[in-house]
């Protein structure tokens, strides 16, 4: 893909420079013959790394005596050997490829649905109006992903901008994905409600919460406290009201969610019940990610929130994300949600997993 | 609201031709790039109609002036319409219709009954005065059935199973909402009102839940009223929202209440146990052996109760449980018949 966390790998796996005939020794070919068999590594499927590692040093070791082969005269030995190093080098990209797999550690939630949140940030009437924009570019992206998206709250500005909202994504794989798009987003153009037809730079941000499922997290119905408009008073059929708005607190750590969207107010407890269990979880997964190197570019969690991580600038017609400084153009066809996005976050997710694998390497246990 | 009379009156009298008149004015305004949204868009009737209500002491002036609004623009909350439905000057026939609902809540009628619809356990139900309009916390009445329910394996999955009465039935929310998502359960929906009995009936066909409910005009207070009710067989529950206010609390209600939801509906009598004990009383005449009785009862009502199951023990009824309500008041009793 010629992406920069392909590179980064390739090159873990053999140092850039070094010619081929020279046998590169890359630092996870180092690490793999030291650890390959480590049980820590690799929970549960060590034996599966092992074998693979394996098989791989046979078959690079199969397609350098088979390179041999190609300075024979005979012409048909020659044309053999062209097709069998083909093969080899196919199965060695195999190979390499689930090793891959199996090194870079997968989180707990990334099986899983998650609850999107957008915020206007900086910039007024136009901050908001991009807030609008990304979250109608997101449930196209779900679309495009074949993902279920349901808006659990959504509070517009006056002019058709979005203050915030927020919505649940499931589907194969959505976290995984979506995972690396919290953060600030910043917009430069004419904003529409410009009289002088000066640029402006907005933001808005992106929180981006894995939901967890029943046995990931249990919360004890005592530790709730549950609040709406029909607490006073005897309640029931004494009382009509039509606001149904719910808050629900967690007590032992005072974090609460709300939500007013629905007419009835069992559904409202329902969504909030989803975002309180969707901030809780987060702030349990946090002392897993605390444990992860700082110095990445890449930060998942409340770690990334403030972090300006991408740009969108409509003169330039060019979106930029910083954290592995690449740029895309054709920003209309990007704000659509389909295969443009699609590609950045790709692009992301090697970079990830380039940077984990890095981590895994590095480890002196 | 002298300024809005004029407003009003010549858009409704200028709109024949598009450039004239008020119309145009509201035009040219929100071409102006002013990122307000014009008095004629849906958000600035929303804050005037707040404005007004506010005026004249009408309580939850937002809600009511959002969900009228949003209604007329045919979505259920003012948050879910499109945000560019937001800012659009409305046509001369949604500012009428707008008027002429909130005209009806100056009148303190209830919301539900200006919409004619509400929502309930995911079900859209239509309301009609005056005809009781479903309360949330029996939203959670629902929810406490359902679990009993599940948890008794016979009860499951046979045909027919289980089978419901509702005593009151009113607008049918109870019974639809238990038959939505019992889909083997069939229901006796009893209620001494025809009103309601019409609108169940209408509820059950709109939901395409027909099939399973029979609609019947009764009053469960006359003697032996009851018995047109064997033929159906011995019921696996009994529930109910009857008439709990205590009668004294009566003319305490709300105006929207008292002068818009039929009294029947809500007047217990004056400990409003009048009700609850002729359900209690029929119950072991039409409930299974081991069958269970649901209500759902004012906070004072589970004291009275247990003292006046133990004053009758003839009946063979138990109080197996009471639930608190979302706002932590006792709400739901749950009572059963034991074999002596």
């Amino acid at each position: 893909r010629g992406s920069v966390g392909c590179a980064g790998v390739c090159g873990l796996w053999a140092p850039r420079g070094l010619r081929r005939p020279v046998r590169p020794r890359g630092p996870l070919r180092t690490f793999l013959e030291r650890r390959a068999g480590s049980e820590a590594l690799c929970p549960g499927r060590a034996p599966e790394l092992l074998a693979a590692s394996k098989l791989l040093s046979d078959k690079e070791r199969e397609l350098r005596e088979t390179e041999r082969l190609l300075h024979d005269e005979n012409e048909d030995l020659k044309q053999l050997a062209e097709n069998e190093i083909a093969l080899y080098q196919k199965q060695i990209a195999q190979l390499k490829h689930q090793i891959i797999l199996l090194l870079v550690p997968s989180e707990e939630p990334d099986e899983g649905d998650l609850i999107l949140e957008v915020s206007a940030g900086v910039g007024g009437q136009e901050a908001m109006l991009f807030t609008s924009e990304v979250f109608d570019m997101y449930q196209q992206y779900a679309a495009f992903k074949k993902w279920h998206f349901e808006i659990l709250d959504y509070f517009p500005s006056e002019i058709g901008g979005l203050r915030h909202a927020s919505a649940s994504i499931g589907g194969l794989e959505a976290y995984k994905h979506m995972k690396f798009e919290g953060g600030v987003h910043r917009v430069q153009r004419v904003p529409k409600t410009e009289k002088q037809g000066r640029m402006h730079t907005s933001t808005m941000t992106v929180a981006i919460l894995p939901q967890p499922t029943e046995i990931n997290l249990v919360i004890n119905p005592k530790d709730l406290r549950i609040d709406t408009k029909r607490a006073s008073g005897a309640g029931g059929q004494h009382v009509n009201t039509t606001d149904s708005a719910v808050r629900i607190v967690h007590l032992p750590t005072g974090v609460f969610s709300e939500c007013q969207q629905e007419r009835s107010q069992l559904k409202n407890k329902e969504v909030a019940m989803k975002k309180l269990r969707a901030k809780l979880y987060s702030m349990r997964l946090e002392e897993e990610t605390s444990k992860r190197s700082n110095s990445r570019k890449i930060q998942v969690g409340t770690r990334g929130r403030s972090e300006k991580i991408r740009t969108y600038n409509f003169p330039q017609n060019r979106v930029t994300d910083h954290r592995i400084n690449k740029s895309l153009y054709d920003l209309e066809t990007f704000m659509q949600g389909d295969s443009l996005l699609d590609e950045l976050i790709q692009s992301l997710k090697d970079y990830a997993d380039y940077e984990s694998l890095v981590e895994v390497i590095s480890r002196k246990d | 609201m002298k300024l809005w009379g004029q407003m009003l009156w010549g858009h409704l009298s200028g709109l024949r031709g598009r450039q004239g008149g008020i119309w145009g004015w509201a035009c040219s305004t929100w071409q102006s790039h002013q990122p307000q949204a014009g008095p004629l868009s849906a958000s600035g009737l929303v804050k005037h109609w707040t404005a007004v209500f506010e005026k004249r002491g009408i309580p939850e002036a937002r809600e009511s002036s959002e969900y009228i609004v949003a209604h007329v623009l045919g979505a259920k909350t003012f948050q879910s319409l499109r945000p560019v439905l937001w800012t659009q000057p409305l046509t001369a026939q949604q500012l009428q219709g707008i008027q002429e609902l909130c005209n009806l809540r100056l009148q303190r009628m209830p919301v539900q009954y200006i919409l004619g619809e509400w929502d309930f356990q995911g079900l859209t139900l239509k309301m009609a005065p005056p005809v009781f309009i479903p309360r949330p916390e029996t939203e959670e009445l629902i929810e406490w059935i359902l679990e009993e329910v599940a948890q008794r394996p016979q009860a499951v999955g046979a045909q027919g199973s289980p089978l419901i009465l509702e005593v009151g039935c009113g607008s049918g929310a109870i019974a639809l909402s238990l038959l939505s998502q019992l889909p083997e359960s069939q229901v006796i929906a009893v209620d001494k009102k025809e009103a309601a009995i019409s609108l169940t009936r209408e509820n059950a066909q709109r939901l395409r839940l027909q099939g399973r409910i029979q609609t019947i005009l009764l009053d469960v207070t006359i003697e032996d009223s009851w018995t047109h009710l064997l033929p159906w067989g011995p019921m696996d529950l009994i529930v109910s929202n009857p008439p709990y206010v205590f009668h004294k609390d009566m003319e305490q209600l709300a105006p929207e209440i008292r002068s818009y939801e039929d009294a029947v509906a809500l007047d217990g009598g004056e400990k409003g146990m009048d009700i609850i004990s002729h359900i209690l009383t029929l119950a072991p005449q039409l409930l299974k052996a081991s069958g269970s009785i649901f209500l759902e009862v004012d906070p004072r009502h589970p004291e009275l109760v247990s003292s006046w199951l133990q004053s009758r023990p003839d009946l063979c009824l138990g109080l197996v449980a009471v639930r608190k309500d979302f706002c932590g008041r006792p709400r739901f009793l749950h009572v059963q018949r034991f074999v002596p």
